[in-house]
């Protein structure tokens, strides 16, 4: 059976790389170059990538199972419970919304260092502005334009890399002596992070023909990505000092403006606009379905499930995700302090990854029998490593970032209780209400009339 | 176990929500979809086509290549389309299989909860 519209590898691989692609990972770009003395960046990129990559196949044998577009919360659901998934899920989706904060408070200091006259807290405010308006009113990036947006950001970060490279006439020299072990392994923990989000395609599982083709896109992706981050990293180091690149939020402008000039900080501008559309309304977009969904099945109140009757929206969703999105920008516009929200993304990365890889492993057991259309070649092995490594790594950032690992904790914390007290009373009360309201309509069997 | 008559009388208890629902319809002129509902468990099929706003019910599967696949047991397909459970829960804990476009998923989601009510 053929669905009439199916998507094709291009765009699979455009949108695991879009979604991944943000103006915050510059930033942790000049973070993970900072861990490591000389030009060793790249190795730490490409070491972060390979190890994505044993997720991804972790990922792609999950959705492979169960294509859905629930994505994480049906995969931990299956393999561990319901009430972790939701907890995982919950803290997750908390994790996205600091992304957002951070990406909104990059991309406002790039627009306030091009036209300083306008306040950074109003490039945030019609940014945030913007993009609630358009889910609003449902209006969608088309797959075409989202596709040429990705390749083109992805050619214009490569040829940065390349001038300056050529310009520098860089030569790569004394790496491997410059890498001590606790550099590298801090380097590439934080590395995890220029690659967060990639599995957001997995819900595009539901729309291919195959679903190889999500794993292999998955894996494209980050392949792609890693020879992009070295490159574009290893330039903006070897071009532009260290301690100016690490003290500033937008090391990417700095970069541009020393290499082309004033029409480097255009570009450069144009491609900070474009990595910042696709994360923000990828970001926006998930965090308003996981709010809306999460009230369809009484995990959240019923005022979440409310629907634009003009625009097919969820409303309520789209207006709290604002709400949060703005508070948080304002928090880190005020404290500056958008680094720990890059280290908490990647902790909270590598805990969901590692997660990823012990699902594989408990369903293999759980459910032997269940069809994989995909199955990761070599039996434990690779998901035993991506368990193994990525715990270590959301270690790693605990251990340079202990304030990290406090605010993930009281984040458990809180999601736990709610999870465990308030949600049990929801339901309580929807079930209540439902039989109150509206009794079972379907004929219980063997009876022949409608109950109502 | 529910039985095709089952799933085809939770349809038609769909269909007459959607009809008495004269802002959906509205809504819908636009979204012209085929949607095909698969019992796993039992040899049953249907096929809803919304077409400018207007939707029909047919039993088995129409020529025309679907939008969407909503694939359930008998049993969550009849709960499902009487109103008796919401789409979120089975498809959460992956009883209810839907393929198709997501934002044709959530659109299918809206319809359902605009008949039913929450």
């Amino acid at each position: 059976m053929q669905l009439k519209k199916v998507l094709t590898m291009r765009t699979i691989v455009a949108t695991s790389a879009g979604l991944t692609l943000s103006s915050s990972t510059f930033v942790a770009a000049v973070q993970v170059a900072g861990f490591l003395a000389g030009d060793a960046a790249w190795l730490a990129i490409l070491t972060g990538g390979l190890l994505c990559m044993t997720a991804a196949l972790c990922f792609g044998e999950l959705n492979g199972m169960t294509p859905s577009a629930a994505g994480i919360r049906l995969y931990f659901s299956r393999a561990y419970n319901d009430q972790l998934a939701i907890i995982v899920s919950m803290l997750y989706m908390m994790v996205v919304m600091g992304v957002i904060g951070a990406e909104s408070y990059v991309l406002a200091q790039v627009l306030y260092e091009v036209w300083p006259a306008v306040p950074a807290l109003a490039w945030i405010l019609t940014m945030f502005s913007i993009v609630t308006v358009v889910n609003l009113l449902g209006v969608k990036i088309a797959g075409g334009f989202q596709s040429a947006l990705t390749y083109g950001l992805i050619l214009s970060l490569l040829a940065f890399a390349f001038i300056a490279l050529f310009k520098a006439d860089f030569q790569l020299t004394g790496f491997l002596s410059a890498v001590g072990a606790k550099g590298l392994v801090n380097a590439v923990a934080l590395g995890v992070f220029l690659f967060v989000g990639f599995e957001w395609v997995t819900p595009l599982a539901e729309e291919v023909t195959h679903h190889r083709m999500v794993s292999r896109g998955m894996l494209l992706a980050i392949g792609i990505l890693s020879v992009t981050y070295a490159l574009f990293t290893v330039a903006m180091t070897a071009t532009t000092p260290r301690e100016v690149l690490a003290g500033s939020p937008i090391p990417h402008l700095l970069f541009a403006r020393g290499i082309l000039g004033e029409a480097g900080v255009t570009w450069m501008v144009a491609i900070t606009l474009a990595a910042s559309i696709t994360t923000f309304n990828a970001g926006l977009i998930s965090v308003s379905r996981f709010i809306y969904s999460s009230a369809r099945e009484h995990v959240l109140p019923p005022v979440f499930s409310k629907i634009s009757l003009r625009f097919f929206t969820p409303w309520t969703a789209v207006l709290t995700i604002f709400i949060i999105g703005l508070t948080i920008s304002i928090a880190v516009l005020v404290t500056q302090r958008y680094l720990m929200l890059v280290n908490m993304a990647a902790a909270m990365e590598s805990i969901i990854y590692a997660m990823a890889g012990l699902a594989v492993i408990r369903l293999r057991k759980k459910m032997p029998e269940a069809d994989r259309p995909y199955r990761i070649p070599g039996g434990y092995i690779i998901p035993g490593i991506c368990a193994i490594v990525f715990t270590g790594l959301a270690m790693a950032v605990f251990a340079s970032f202990p304030i990290v690992l406090l605010y993930i904790t009281l984040g458990l914390l809180l999601c736990t209780w709610y999870v465990k007290v308030v949600v049990p009373e929801l339901k309580l009360c929807y079930q209540e209400k439902k039989t109150t309201i509206r009794p079972r309509r379907r004929p219980v069997s063997g009876e022949q009339t409608r109950t109502d | 176990m529910a039985t095709h008559e089952e799933i085809s009388a939770g349809l038609q208890s769909f269909y007459e929500g959607y009809q008495k629902n004269s802002k959906l319809k509205l809504m819908n002129r636009d979204w012209n979809r085929v949607i095909r509902i698969i019992a796993s468990d039992i040899d049953s099929q249907h096929t809803l086509t919304l077409q400018n706003g207007e939707l029909t019910v047919t039993q088995g599967v129409s020529d025309q290549n679907p939008d969407l696949v909503v694939t359930s047991d008998s049993e969550t397909l009849a709960d499902l389309f009487y109103g008796d459970i919401t789409p979120t829960e089975p498809y959460m804990n992956g009883t209810l299989v839907i393929q198709g476009s997501e934002d044709d998923i959530v659109r299918l989601d809206f319809i359902s909860l605009m008949i039913w009510g929450e």
